[in-house]
């Protein structure tokens, strides 16, 4: 039984975004990258599946540069079997990426379950998950807060907005993008960390899987930071006077009555 | 008849309770000596210095405890002298008329007048053990059969030698060494001695050389099995104790690819220095009198987490020294065992334990050990902790800061980085608290303006400085603590700085003790230290000194690590400042929480430390209470806000008081 997750290398969630000279990309030569956190679950719910299917074998994946080796060696340390690492450019996007995963995990056989985070905490786009069940033509089911998994089919619970929960049911295979929610992702015991340094990390190029820079179809232009914050203003006096003193700054001032 | 018989009597007993004594305490060498670890004997005459003073001279078992300190010195001198005398008695039982007297006289007569002073003192000490245990009880001493029954043993061991010379009084008369009796002979006079029957004097000598007779072998056999084995261990253990309040934790050389166990899990990996050190407790409790966990009603007491080992060593004795079957043997750490996890992580490493105890235990140890299996190999840990070790791997700090941002706290203070100015005389190494936490970076900056008023020229490391790795290494994550040190210590010998100003005492201790087995030796100093210098040299003028009374919390890794309780005191003293000292202070200042990386943990089992503490810091209703630890201040404050006085009272670092004399704050 082949289960497959797919994680995503991101700077990490404390780096200070700056902007490269160019104007059209991030400058991240000097980010500290980290496994992206949404992708955490989607690990550890792969390995839980394997603990309780002694028969499942967990390959987990992560589509970009040389770098994105760290992050699978974080997730075979947390206890995937095998890493693929699937070379795609910086410059990829979400289309690209999709694709990439779609073609590299058919061409590792009959997959049983996928997992994937919701989303990555980089661009936040939300594409991929979706993209590559359509390239691999499975349902999908994203932001699950909880899955119960059957022979042939899963049952998924998924959260909506306002804190409501959809079920689903899903046959297999299928894609199921985990939820910050869905498990406690484990911290790596050091022995496994130290087995992790010496796997093989399995290495596709685009041309295994057949894969061109033809499928980037996203190019970015003119990238700025967001206007900074100015600062509070806190109001003195008493509890009459600063109720004054607010709507009047709120009618002068930010003019928004 | 009787005599004929008695030396083989008395060689029969003798053999018996030595074999027996031997047998038990060779399967306790032997199980020592299975444990892994080198011997390494260094500074000999250092050791035998510190062995004459706390054994010998009984010093540790004095310090702070005055009263029970020379109730144990008394049973300790009585005892070296009286075992003479059971020696001479075992050998004149089995050859008749063999005694001291036999190679001189008058040694034998100074030996018996000695003796007599000796048993007395004994008893003393005894009397004074029953009043303890039976009338104050002290919570923290284990007061068991076991201790009265060897109070019992010795009263009776030192009444039967005085029954034996008072009898012997009026079986030999004209005995020289009688006039020496100096206790013995008006006891037997009291008792109406002096004139018996040689039959009754006879008899009385007999009954009562058995008794002592028994009684000591009765110890030989009793010894092995009970805490008084420390009889035999303490002596041993105090010699090989460590010289110093200076410690570096063992570090694990994750280079060795045959390693397969990290930390220790369970008996079988106690190196021999912890098995002698289980062995040498007698359990006297007075580091769990001064532990911090124990006094808020934590499951941990430093004293039972070793009494706890050595009966779990003890259960596997006979597996370990026939190494049968090592790998059956359990961990010590069991969720409902004696040692839970909660136990193991009730720890703020405050060494209180360590410094108190009187026979060189290092209780924290094997905590630490035991955390580095329970992280490293288990993973298993308080929950928050995952956060904290992310953060150290991410951004080198233990809090969620990006590293990028580590030398924003001193944008405006014209602050030079090593890297611009690479032969600073003095690196200030800020550490994460003084780098990112908001009342930390406060007391960052009073240091920077008061370096700045003497001349000093310094630089930080900026963006290059990382954690230290206390909070990693004291969480048992010596896997990551290593990755931090590894990149701090190369970015330190790339600057090769002449000295190393830490405001941190976690910090401070870190780089002063534990970066040298790293390969960076270097000139550390805390803020303390280098201040008070600063100050006697006159380059830091204190024109506006205040006469304020201000109480002073001692930190544990600048006190007890450290050794270092005058240069705040002297500086608070300099700045104009009154101490008002709180009873737990210097070496039984009482933690703050923090350490330990309990920092970083909740606290959720009894009372919280930095509540404990805080009460008793405001006790002195001083305005201002006095820290030189970032952990202190936000423990402190903290335990204000819990009390609803921080309207009331303030914890400043000493820094910042300095800064205040100065007037230019």
């Amino acid at each position: 039984m082949k289960i497959f997750v797919c994680i995503k290398q991101v700077p990490d969630t404390e780096t200070r975004i700056k902007i490269a000279s160019d104007g059209n990309r991030l400058d991240l030569a000097g980010a500290k990258w980290i496994m992206c956190p949404y992708d955490e679950f989607a690990v550890e719910e792969a390995i839980r599946f394997k603990e309780k299917n002694s028969d499942a074998t967990v390959t987990v994946i992560s589509a970009g540069p040389e770098r994105v080796k760290e992050a699978l060696r974080t997730a075979l340390a947390m206890g995937c079997d095998n890493a693929l690492q699937v070379a795609l450019p910086e410059n990829a996007d979400s289309f690209m990426t999709a694709k990439a995963l779609a073609k590299s995990i058919a061409a590792e056989g009959e997959a049983h379950i996928v997992f994937t985070g919701k989303q990555a905490i980089d661009d936040d786009a939300a594409q991929v998950t979706q993209a590559m069940a359509e390239f691999l033509d499975m349902p999908a089911v994203s932001v699950v807060l909880r899955a119960e998994y059957g022979a042939n089919q899963i049952q998924a619970e998924r959260e909506i907005e306002g804190g409501s929960i959809e079920k689903y049911e899903a046959p297999m295979p299928c894609v199921i993008a985990a939820q910050k929610g869905m498990n406690e992702p484990r911290y790596a015991s050091l022995p496994n960390i130290m087995k992790a340094k010496k796997k093989v990390i399995k290495l596709v190029s685009l041309a295994d899987i057949g894969v061109t820079a033809d499928e980037i179809k996203i190019s970015y232009s003119g990238f700025t930071l967001p206007p900074e914050r100015a600062g509070c203003k806190m109001l003195e006096g008493d509890v009459p006077t600063q109720s004054k003193e607010l709507v009047r700054l709120l009618r002068e001032e930010a003019k928004v009555i | 008849m009787y005599l004929t018989i008695k030396p083989f009597l008395v060689l029969l007993c003798m053999a018996g309770a030595f074999s027996y004594f031997f047998y038990k305490t060779k399967a306790l060498i032997d199980l020592m000596r299975a444990a892994p670890g080198g011997v390494i004997i260094d500074r000999i005459p250092e050791r035998t210095f510190m062995f004459l003073r706390e054994v010998i001279w009984q010093s540790s078992v004095r310090r702070n405890k005055p009263i029970v300190g020379i109730a144990h010195t008394l049973i300790f001198w009585g005892f070296l002298v009286i075992t003479v005398g059971t020696l001479e008695m075992m050998v004149e039982g089995i050859f008749h008329g063999l005694t001291i007297s036999s190679l001189s006289p008058t040694v034998h007569g100074w030996y018996v007048f000695i003796s007599d002073f000796a048993a007395i003192g004994v008893l003393g000490g005894v009397a004074f053990g029953f009043y303890r245990r039976l009338v104050i009880k002290p919570d923290y001493l284990t007061n068991g059969l076991d201790a009265k029954l060897i109070l019992v043993f010795t009263a009776t061991l030192m009444i039967s030698l005085y029954g034996y010379n008072m009898f012997r009084i009026p079986l030999e008369p004209d005995a020289f060494i009688n006039s020496y009796f100096i206790l013995s002979t008006p006891l037997a006079a009291m008792f109406g001695l002096n004139g018996a029957s040689s039959s009754l004097a006879f008899a009385g000598t007999e009954f009562f050389y058995w008794v002592h007779l028994s009684m000591v072998l009765g110890f030989l056999v009793y010894i092995p099995n009970s805490k008084h084995l420390h009889v035999l261990s303490a002596a041993p253990n105090i010699f090989f104790k460590r010289l110093g309040p200076e410690k570096a934790f063992e570090k694990t050389d994750f280079e060795d690819e045959s390693l397969e166990q990290y930390g220790i899990a369970n008996s079988t990996q106690l190196p021999w220095g912890m098995v002698l050190d289980l062995y040498a407790c007698t359990e006297c409790g007075r580091c769990e009198e001064q532990c911090p966990a124990a006094m808020t009603g934590k499951p941990l007491s430093p004293k039972k987490i070793i009494h706890d080992l050595k009966v779990d060593l003890l259960s596997h004795s006979k597996t370990i020294r026939e190494k049968g079957d090592l790998g059956a043997i359990p961990g010590f750490v069991q969720n409902e065992g004696e040692i839970s996890p909660d136990v193991i992580w009730s720890c703020t490493t405050c060494r209180a334990c360590e410094v108190s105890c009187p026979v060189g235990i290092e209780q924290i140890s094997p905590i630490i050990e035991s955390r580095r299996n329970l992280v490293q190999m288990e993973a298993a840990f308080p929950a928050e902790l995952q956060t904290v070790f992310k953060n150290l791997e991410n951004n080198f700090t233990p809090w969620a800061f990006p590293a990028d941002s580590r030398a924003d706290w001193c944008q405006e203070l014209g602050v030079k980085q090593m890297s611009e100015h690479r032969g600073a005389e003095v690196l200030y190494y800020v550490g994460c608290a003084g780098s990112f936490d908001d009342r930390a970076k406060k007391v960052a900056t009073a240091i920077v303006k008061l370096l700045k008023m003497a001349s000093i020229d310094f630089a930080i490391l900026g963006k290059e400085e990382k954690c230290n790795g206390d909070p990693a290494r004291r969480a048992g994550n010596e896997y990551l603590a290593q990755m931090l040190i590894q990149e701090n210590v190369e970015t330190l010998n790339k600057y090769q700085p002449k000295t190393i100003l830490a405001a941190c005492p976690h910090c401070f201790n870190t780089l002063r003790n534990e970066y040298p087995a790293f390969g960076a030796q270097y000139h550390v100093v805390h803020h303390s230290q280098f201040l008070r210098e600063l100050v006697d040299s006159g380059q830091i003028p204190l024109n506006n000194k205040s006469d304020e009374r201000i109480t002073y919390h001692d930190s544990c890794y600048l006190g007890r690590w450290n050794g270092e309780y005058d240069a705040p005191r002297a500086l608070l003293k300099s700045a104009g400042v009154k101490l008002d000292e709180v009873e737990r202070r210097r070496t039984k200042g009482l933690c703050c929480g923090a350490g330990g990386a309990r920092m970083f943990m909740e606290e959720t089992i009894g009372k919280r430390v930095n509540i404990e503490r805080t009460e008793e810091l405001t006790a002195k209703k001083t305005k201002t209470v006095a820290a030189n630890c970032p952990f202190c201040t936000t423990m402190i404050t903290d335990g204000l806000k819990d009390a609803n006085q921080q309207d009331d009272v303030v914890v400043k670092d000493i820094a910042e008081i300095l800064l205040e004399a100065t007037g230019k704050g």
